[in-house]
């Protein structure tokens, strides 16, 4: 018996390593895993509702620059009218949306793929700030180095500062590094609604992304070097609704990337979207009354193009639910580990899977708070069902809908403490819970609380574990492009059934039998 | 003096090496080489539920205690009225597992019925009780179950210093038709009456020869005496114990199973009697009797096709562990 088991689990582990081979060498596909250059999935969503009048909504679109190319851009524009015009001066693609009379809502959607490479310039040491700017630069260079209405490059203060910071610096790269350091060093971060402008930042030393970037600009046009606003989004895989503006000066010949806020200094990270140029609102909108918005983001690693067969192909939203599939065999090695060689005690096969999988859509902290919290209520909840002598099968329904009832003032309570990810407990396993709750009341009732705590620790411990496994990106990673790497995890679990040693814990339970050899012993 | 907490390291012993010595039967070893290898999987139901082993034990004379009634669905809770006849009767559920579910009432009073704790439950109590084995709550995997009422069994006077509250049990480990090894279960305070060891009752070992018992287990831990009575445990002689092997190698020829857990009852009266069949019997019988199973099990094995031989062969075989 246990030969042809080691046979099977052997070729198991040699048809996933062939597999695997023919990938690699005729594929296209590879083992080096290349991190920085992924393909974003980037959606606009655009709520709106009309008073009954004309209405029109603006936003800039992305375009293609040395730091990111665009493909697969889409407008569904919900039968509104809707073109693009070019602005000569500052080369921004907008979009308009506009409708002679709009009643009742309307979803405007954007959606385009991005690939963004990280970008890294050099200032030249020796590079010297120009003493006169304005015959230097050609005229249309001029909107960069005059005030505007928020950065006050003119006014007193800045240039008070800049003298106390700057000084007679005139090397370029010593000056942007001293103006940098100080607003980076000066100028707390505090988010708001609404950007303070360049003095305001100054006065009050406290600022959101667009007042920084603001002060920035402010002291980089007072020291003579042209410099705008450019505004986009640092993608992140999920729903946000936050964009993010940072600065360009126009040094030696080419426009050069500030972020105070994350400290990029002549950077673009590999994640920075731009969606426009010079101090202007994302969005515009007039004629309307509601106007809501948010980006749904996907990343993907750049899928092997030439392999048909892959699971890169499918599509991103598709993909994100194949990786979740992907770690439910994952978890239950580590189930079949935990129990047969350690023999923790758990509710039942695939509740840890299912709670493990539930503390990667929320944070594991939480997601254990919630947890105790909410088999603790219910565990009450149901003694006090006990005493009223109610059904078995009403019993359970009545214990699910409580579960769901605290679910539903969690979301809401944690969503006005200002707590996003709680939003993603509708995922969270209602059925699962309910069960856990049955099973727990009988265990108190029949084998007492400490066994019922006994397995619900158990039933933590090996969740934990095999959340654990699941976090290891590289895991996920090779799993989605080796998907046959399941066949290893089958050769394990094989060998795993036919483990016929003695449980770790079983050591602890008959651990009378070392006594009584000792006895013999003397 | 000064106690030092740690033993020096010359006495650190490999426990997977003690364990090996000693014959230990881990869990894992009895599913993958007894209970899946041996125990067809068509045959458990004749063993999980409760009610279709009584008939089979019916069908070929061997002794169980007498089935009152059964109620297989909801409408027949009424029949529970007819309990007010009866002055004393176990309920159980069909499919339960590890004594889950047992309701034994030892006395009517004009309250209501008294439990084996000493506690009163009214009529009310009862048909709740029923119902939620009816939705299987006991049942292994929560499938619908039946209950059924049977004849409460009243304990041989012998056990009368070592069973508190309740009816001790003789649990037969049998292999291929040979009983390997046997454990007598005693009801404590802690266990309420009931004769399963998770719940805090007593496992005894059983000298396979005499039918006497050996010490004792409780929560794993080894002991003595009897933690309510205070009684030495060993020395016990078991009544009846050559019927009880007899009864147990029958029992193997009709259900087949070939390794396999029978748990006896010994009435005042009656005598003993099948109480049911487990088809994965536990491991802590090992800890009562200090012995581990592994070696008898093997031996078993070395006679080669210990089924073939006649019952009274392996009954001989089994007196020499």
């Amino acid at each position: 018996m246990n030969k042809k088991v080691y046979l099977i689990s052997f070729l198991l582990i040699a048809l996933a390593a062939g597999i695997m081979t023919v990938k690699i060498m005729y594929g296209g596909q590879s083992m080096h895993t290349n991190i920085s250059q992924y393909l974003w999935r980037v959606e606009v969503v655009m709520n709106i509702a009309g008073k009954g009048e004309r209405a029109k909504v603006r936003m800039t679109l992305p375009k293609d620059n040395g730091h990111q190319t665009l493909y697969n851009e889409h407008f569904d524009n919900d039968e509104m009218v809707f073109y693009v015009r070019e602005r000569p001066l500052t080369g921004n693609r907008v979009g308009f949306w506009r409708s002679e009379l709009l009643e009742g809502s309307k979803s405007v959607r954007v959606s385009f793929s991005a690939q963004l490479v990280k970008t890294s310039y050099l200032i030249p040491a020796d590079l010297r700030i120009d003493k006169n700017p304005k015959t230097k630069f050609p005229p249309e260079m001029h909107i960069w180095l005059d005030p505007s209405t928020f950065i006050q490059s003119n006014a007193r203060e800045v240039k008070k500062h800049l003298k106390a910071v700057a000084g007679n610096e005139r090397n370029m790269l010593k000056a942007m590094h001293k103006i940098f350091d100080f607003v980076r060093g000066e100028v707390k971060y505090r988010s708001e609604r609404g950007s303070k402008d360049a003095s305001e930042t100054l006065k009050k030393l406290e600022a959101d992304c667009g007042g920084q970037a603001r002060l920035f600009s402010a002291l980089s046009r007072a020291l003579g070097v042209p410099s705008r606003i450019v505004g986009g989004l640092v993608l992140a895989s999920g729903v946000k609704t936050i964009s993010h503006v940072w600065v360009e000066n126009y040094i030696g010949g080419t426009w050069i990337p500030f972020d105070v806020v994350n400290n990029h200094f002549a950077v673009t990270p590999s994640d920075y979207l731009e969606l426009y140029r010079g101090d202007y609102p994302l969005f515009k909108h007039v004629g309307l009354s509601k106007f809501e918005y948010f980006f749904v983001i996907g990343r993907e690693r750049i899928p092997p193009i030439d392999n048909p067969w892959s699971l890169y192909i499918l599509p991103i939203h598709f993909q994100n639910f194949i990786k979740t599939l992907l770690l439910i065999p994952l978890g239950a090695l580590v189930v079949a580990l935990f129990r047969c060689v350690i023999g923790v005690p758990t509710f039942g096969t695939f509740t840890p899977i299912l709670l493990a999988l539930a503390f990667q859509e929320i944070s594991l902290g939480f997601g254990i708070a919630c947890l105790v919290g909410i088999i603790t209520l219910g565990w009450a909840f149901r003694a006090l069902l006990d005493s009223l002598k109610i059904l078995v099968i009403p019993r359970l329904s009545l214990i699910i809908t409580l579960v769901v009832i605290l679910v539903l003032v969690l979301v809401v309570v944690f969503y006005h403490l200002g707590e996003q990810k709680v939003l993603f407990i509708t995922f969270f396993p209602m059925v699962i819970m309910t069960w856990m709750i049955e099973r727990y009341s009988v265990i108190q009732i029949e084998d007492g609380m400490r066994a019922a705590i006994q397995t619900s620790i158990g039933t933590a411990l090996v969740a934990l574990a095999a959340y654990a496994l699941m976090s290891v990106h590289i895991l996920r990673v090779f799993l989605f492009a080796f998907p046959e790497l399941l066949l290893v995890i089958m050769a394990l679990l094989l060998l795993l059934g036919r483990y016929t040693g003695i449980r770790l814990l079983e050591l602890w339970r008959f651990k009378e039998l070392l006594r009584m050899g000792q006895q013999k012993k003397s | 003096m000064i106690q030092f907490p740690l033993r020096p390291l010359r006495y650190f012993q490999n426990p997977f090496r003690v364990f090996k010595q000693f014959g230990f039967l881990g869990i894992n070893r009895r599913n993958a080489c007894y209970t899946l290898a041996r125990n067809a999987r068509q045959l458990y139901p004749l063993v999980d539920d409760k009610l279709q082993t009584k008939k089979i034990l019916d069908a070929h004379q061997i002794p169980s205690p007498e089935l009152y009634f059964t109620i297989k669905h909801n409408f027949e809770l009424k029949y529970l009225r007819e309990l007010g006849f009866l002055k004393d009767f176990v309920v159980k559920p069909a499919r339960g597992a590890e004594g889950r579910g047992i309701l034994v009432i030892t006395d009517k009073t004009e309250s209501g019925w008294k439990k084996a704790s000493g506690e009163v439950i009214s009529l009310e109590d009862i048909e709740y009780h029923v119902s939620n084995i009816l939705a299987g709550l006991y049942a292994l995997g929560g499938v619908n179950d039946a209950a059924f009422i049977e004849y409460r069994v009243r304990s041989h006077a012998v056990f009368e210093p070592l069973a508190w509250h309740g009816v001790p049990d003789i649990r037969l480990v049998l292999y291929r038709g040979v009983p390997v090894m046997s454990m007598l279960r005693l009801p404590t305070r802690e266990s309420g009456g009931r004769a399963n060891l998770h719940q805090g009752a007593v496992g005894a070992g059983v000298d396979m020869r005499e039918g006497r018992t050996l010490g004792g287990v409780h929560h794993d831990r080894l002991i003595e005496r009897h933690p309510d009575s205070g009684a030495l445990i060993a020395g016990l002689e078991i009544p009846f114990w050559n019927d009880i092997l007899e009864i147990a190698a029958k029992a193997y020829e009709v259900f087949g199973l070939g390794y396999l857990g029978i748990d006896f009852v010994i009435d005042h009266i009656l005598g003993p009697l099948i109480l049911e069949l487990n088809a994965r019997p536990g491991l802590s019988i090992q800890l009562a009797n200090r012995a581990g199973l592994l070696k008898r099990l093997r031996a078993v094995d070395q006679v080669g096709h210990a089924e073939q031989l006649s019952s009274q062969e392996r009954l001989s075989f089994a007196q020499n562990f």
